[in-house]
């Protein structure tokens, strides 16, 4: 098995900078097929900036990234074939039903009529929606909203799925049954690269990098940061992590 | 004053400085208004296209074209085409106006009391077609003088225009402008300030500080009226120094009742925040209760005698209609406080009305 | 052109669903019309006048009929002197006065040539001239009249010649303002539609994040620009139509050209707007942003592009500005079309501008909106 083929996400040296402000620097790290991996750190330490080079959203200004195979600087909208995304931002449209918001993004997808009808009527049984098909999304609660995002966001079925905080704002109980979603997508063989700031859903990753001011300064599997760091939780291993780098 | 309302105050000021784009178009806009309409608008028309058919081909007839060449009012674009080619030179938009003049004009002056001249006009603009009238009218009255040394009227008309005896259209247009865009940034700028707030969520957050309703809402207003006063300040050394407006009357009542007209403006901006629950909807609200009317019916452009009676009435209830009656009477006619109190009282009224209104709807909100 | 019929889909469905789109489409361009149809008038109607009568004789009473029986001027009555009258046109309440000075009559039968003194208010300076225009017909009409009395023999007379313009004005032959202005009203919407709604409804994409959704879809470039102009072009001609209905039952105004080369102008019109809409998107940031860049240019396309004010008489440089302003070539093309049944072919140059502004600015915009942020 060729690099190409374990790894589903592999990057190296990637560097952003907005004018003269580096906000991603000579970051490098590889995600397997299948795992979920973790992107840690405070607000403005790179997170979002580095998940939207790997979706194509941003031109990387030097390093190299391979994404399912494809390059992020020449191959982006191959890249956007094979990937599903999901911001902190809410990305379905408010004033669409839910049926429609699903069709819409089934559509652009390039899903047949017979498809995105299957489809719809899977995902509405699966988020126990079936009686609000009609519903216009903005009358939803939070939680199910952003799992609705996720759920039409993996219309296409990609191979690997970037969630930029998908969590922020929701409850620990739709939290939870967020992650539970995340867990059959990843028994389901797909790569999930999540960034957040909740530091116990960090635990729930096989592997998380902590980033802080553009570097990846710790890349491990949690079991092996807590021992590392002699801490019971992610919160401290964290704490102590950009604690001892900035000393 | 309290602790909270000054922050207030403060975060609305950071607010307008920090976004540095819309302050620039706050600035300048103004100004680049100013300079370009100042300039460009003029209902007059000059250099009008005509073409010439002369049939008679006479000393005469030649002396009659040749006043209208020596005028400046026309540029002579074709001259003798046949009737047939008329229509398409209109359709063309070649000329304006044709001016035919008959085969038999040079007999018919000598020997009638009445020679006809023939004159089509491109009517689809009326205003120009006026002016041609009016100038060709000129033209020919000139003619008649000089083929009838004998003539002599039985009374003359001495017009004398009052305040403006060059007719120069900035002295009009200049102060107009300044009540158009004082309303465009006061009105447009509050109507979104409360709107955008509700918008992204930061709203709720003041309204659980303990701050009163009429706080808030003047508190949000002070920023802006410091804002419009240097806005129209900056205006007003424009118009007079750049368009040589004058200012003929009293400079502190002029400021004062800007202040007042700033208020309306204001006010009702606020009032669309109040009742608006989007940005856009509160720009089109604003936009078709405001600044259009502003535009449209309060005299900035089109004399308001000239509408219908109904639109006469409305044209009433507009704060511009009234502040332009200020303003041009104070820069251009001396006007005094006495001469304006009838204007004067009804902006006060407005403005009052127009603040407890939006003060009261703002605490229902919150209730 | 799957995903395209998806994008048009869901356009579709959220126009259909804010009931402010339903209401601009129907109400605007009625709401509109009457608005500036009635309000936006060239013509100086109403003039309010006052008399000085310092002679008191037969003449000057025919004077104040000859100024009471005109239409265009409403007469307050008689002032005790100049002063006075002056006093009334500073306070705004007369825009016009005549003076009938002592002896007037005398003066007028003896061939003295008595001076009749006109006061204007010169502050609108348009309405002035016309005034004066207006004063100068009565004057003229009563000077024909009192010829013969005024101090010339019978022979003198019989040898004056006079020249009478006859005027034919056509296409709009009792010159209503109306008539110009309501096809302007038609341009004007279209502008707005177009700039103003497609720049709003992408930037509003943007701040609410459902831009950034799609630019990870496999969407390309010109389908997610497509999905967004496509509607609006069926808005346009919605309204348009709608707009020609109002206009036909409102004013009495129908169309005289074809109707069709209306449309076909009007295509590439709105295509412009949208590129220009669409290239403000790219822009602006905010909403907020894109209100302000489109109220200035709104502002701009109202006053610069020959709606009421002349082209032909601004000053050279701001004459050069408006060749940048497509509402410009459309307020003539509409016009053509529908007073003067100008024949499409006569109106190649403002289809030719139309074309060359709109490509210019889709490449602008096409170049400006990447699906890449930042």
């Amino acid at each position: 098995m060729n690099a190409n083929e374990k790894y589903a996400v592999v990057a190296k040296d990637l560097t952003r900078k907005f004018g003269a402000f580096t906000a991603v620097d000579h970051v490098s790290f590889s995600v397997s097929r299948g795992e979920i991996f973790g992107f840690l750190g405070a607000n403005g330490a790179g997170k979002t900036t580095t998940i939207r080079m790997m979706c194509g959203l941003l031109l990387p200004t030097s390093g190299s990234a391979l994404v399912a195979g494809f390059d992020v600087f020449t191959q982006a909208e191959q890249i956007k074939q094979h990937i599903g995304y999901m911001s902190q931002r809410f990305s379905l449209y408010e004033d669409l039903t839910v049926l429609e918001n699903i069709e819409f993004y089934g559509g652009i997808y390039g899903l047949s009529r017979k498809q995105i009808r299957r489809k719809s009527r899977e995902l509405l049984a699966y988020l126990k929606l079936e009686d609000r098909a009609n519903t216009v999304t903005a009358e939803l609660p939070l939680g199910l909203k952003q799992r609705m995002a996720l759920s039409t966001a993996l219309l296409h079925d990609p191979e690997i799925i970037f969630l930029d905080e998908p969590t922020s704002g929701v409850d620990p109980d739709s939290r939870r049954q967020f992650w539970l979603l995340i867990y059959e997508l990843a028994a389901r063989g797909k790569t999930v690269f999540v960034t957040t700031h909740f530091m116990d859903e960090a635990e729930y990753c096989q592997r998380v990098s902590i980033m802080q001011e553009g570097r990846i300064i710790e890349l491990d599997s949690p079991q092996n940061l807590k021992e590392k760091y002699k801490s019971e939780s992610m919160q401290s291993v964290f704490l102590k992590a950009i604690g001892e780098e900035s000393s | 004053m309290s602790r909270t309302f000054v922050s207030i105050i403060k975060k609305e000021f950071l607010h307008i400085v920090r976004d540095y784009q819309t302050l620039i178009i706050i600035v300048l806009m103004p100004v680049m208004m100013l300079l370009l309409y100042g300039y460009a608008i003029t209902l007059e028309m000059r250099e009008i296209k005509i073409a010439i058919v002369d049939h008679s081909k006479t000393p005469q007839s030649r002396a009659l074209i040749n006043h209208i060449t020596s005028s400046n009012f026309f540029d002579i674009k074709a001259r003798n085409v046949p009737e047939s080619q008329f229509e398409d030179l209109f359709q063309q938009r070649l000329v304006r106006s044709v001016l035919v003049i008959p085969q038999d004009f040079s007999r018919s002056l000598n020997s009638n009391p009445q020679t006809p001249v023939q004159l089509l006009i491109d009517a689809s603009d009326p205003n120009a077609a006026n002016y041609i009238l009016k100038y060709l009218s000129q033209i020919v009255t000139e003619f008649e003088i000089e083929q009838n040394p004998r003539l002599h009227f039985p009374f003359r008309v001495v017009p004398r225009l009052l305040y403006n005896p060059d007719l120069k259209s900035e002295y009009f247009f200049v102060p107009g402008l300044i009540a158009v865009i004082i309303l465009l940034i006061s009105a447009l700028l509050t109507s979104l300030a409360i709107v955008r707030e509700k918008e992204r969520g930061t709203f709720e957050q003041i309204l659980v500080s303990p701050v009163h309703a009429y706080q808030i809402v003047v508190g949000k207003v002070i920023p802006y009226i410091a804002l419009g006063f240097v806005d129209s300040v900056i205006i007003l050394v424009f118009g007079h120094f750049w368009f040589k407006v004058p200012v003929e009357g009293s400079i502190l009542l002029l400021l004062g009742s800007l202040i007042l007209y700033l208020l309306t403006g204001l006010s009702f901006g606020l009032f669309v925040s109040t009742i608006t629950e989007s940005q856009r909807v509160a720009m089109i609200v604003t936009l078709l209760m405001t600044i259009l009317p502003t535009i449209m019916l309060s005299g900035f452009i089109f004399p308001i005698p000239s509408m219908p009676v109904i639109f006469q009435y409305i044209s009433q209830i507009i704060p511009a209609t009234h502040f332009l009656k200020i303003i041009r009477g104070i820069l251009l006619k001396g006007s005094g406080l006495a001469d304006l109190k009838n204007q004067l009282f009804y902006l006060v009224l407005l403005a009052s009305f127009l603040i407890a209104v939006s003060i009261r709807k703002f605490k229902t909100t919150l209730e | 052109m799957q995903r395209l019929l998806y994008l048009i889909q869901k356009e579709f469905r959220q126009i259909r669903r804010e009931r402010m789109f339903v209401g601009i489409i129907f109400i605007m361009p009625i709401f509109q019309l009457i608005l500036l149809g009635f309000a936006i008038t060239t013509d100086i109607k109403n003039v309010s006048m006052v008399l000085v009568d310092e002679d008191h004789s037969a003449f000057s009473r025919k004077v104040e009929e000859s100024f009471a029986v005109t239409t265009a001027f409403r007469y307050l009555g008689a002032v005790q002197n100049v002063e006075q009258a002056k006093q009334r046109i500073k306070k705004g309440e007369a825009q016009l006065a005549v003076v009938i000075p002592y002896h007037f009559e005398r003066d007028v039968k003896s061939g003295k040539s008595p001076g009749m003194l006109i006061l204007i208010d010169g502050v609108d300076g348009n309405s002035a001239g016309v005034i004066a225009a207006y004063v100068g017909r009565v004057a003229e009409r009563l000077q024909k009249t009192w010829l013969p009395k005024s101090g010339l023999s019978p022979i003198q007379i019989k040898n004056l010649h006079l020249t009478e313009l006859r005027t034919r004005m056509i296409y709009n032959p009792n010159l209503k303002s109306v008539d110009n202005i309501v096809p302007g009203i038609l341009a004007i919407l279209i502008i707005i539609i177009t700039s103003f709604l497609t720049g709003m409804s992408i930037v509003r994409e943007k701040e609410i994040g459902t831009l950034e959704q799609l630019m990870v879809t496999p969407l390309r470039n010109w389908e997610l620009l497509a999905g967004k102009i496509i509607p609006m072009i069926a808005v346009v001609f919605l309204l348009l139509n709608v707009g020609i209905l109002a206009a036909g039952l409102i004013f009495g105004l129908w169309i005289k050209g074809n109707l069709f080369s209306l449309y076909a102008l009007a295509l590439l019109f709105s295509l412009s707007g949208l590129s220009l809409g669409v290239f403000v998107s790219t822009i602006s940031q905010t909403q907020q942003q894109a209100m302000f860049f489109a109220w200035f240019f709104m502002i701009f396309s109202i006053l610069l592009s020959g709606f009421f004010i002349p082209i032909e008489n601004m000053p050279p440089l701001i004459q050069l500005i408006t060749y940048l302003n497509p509402v410009r070539y459309f307020m003539i093309v509409i016009r053509e079309i529908y007073l003067k049944g100008t024949p499409i072919i006569y109106l190649w140059q403002q289809a030719l501008a139309m074309t060359v502004f709109g490509i210019v600015m889709f490449v602008l915009a096409g170049l400006r909106f990447q699906k890449r942020l930042g």
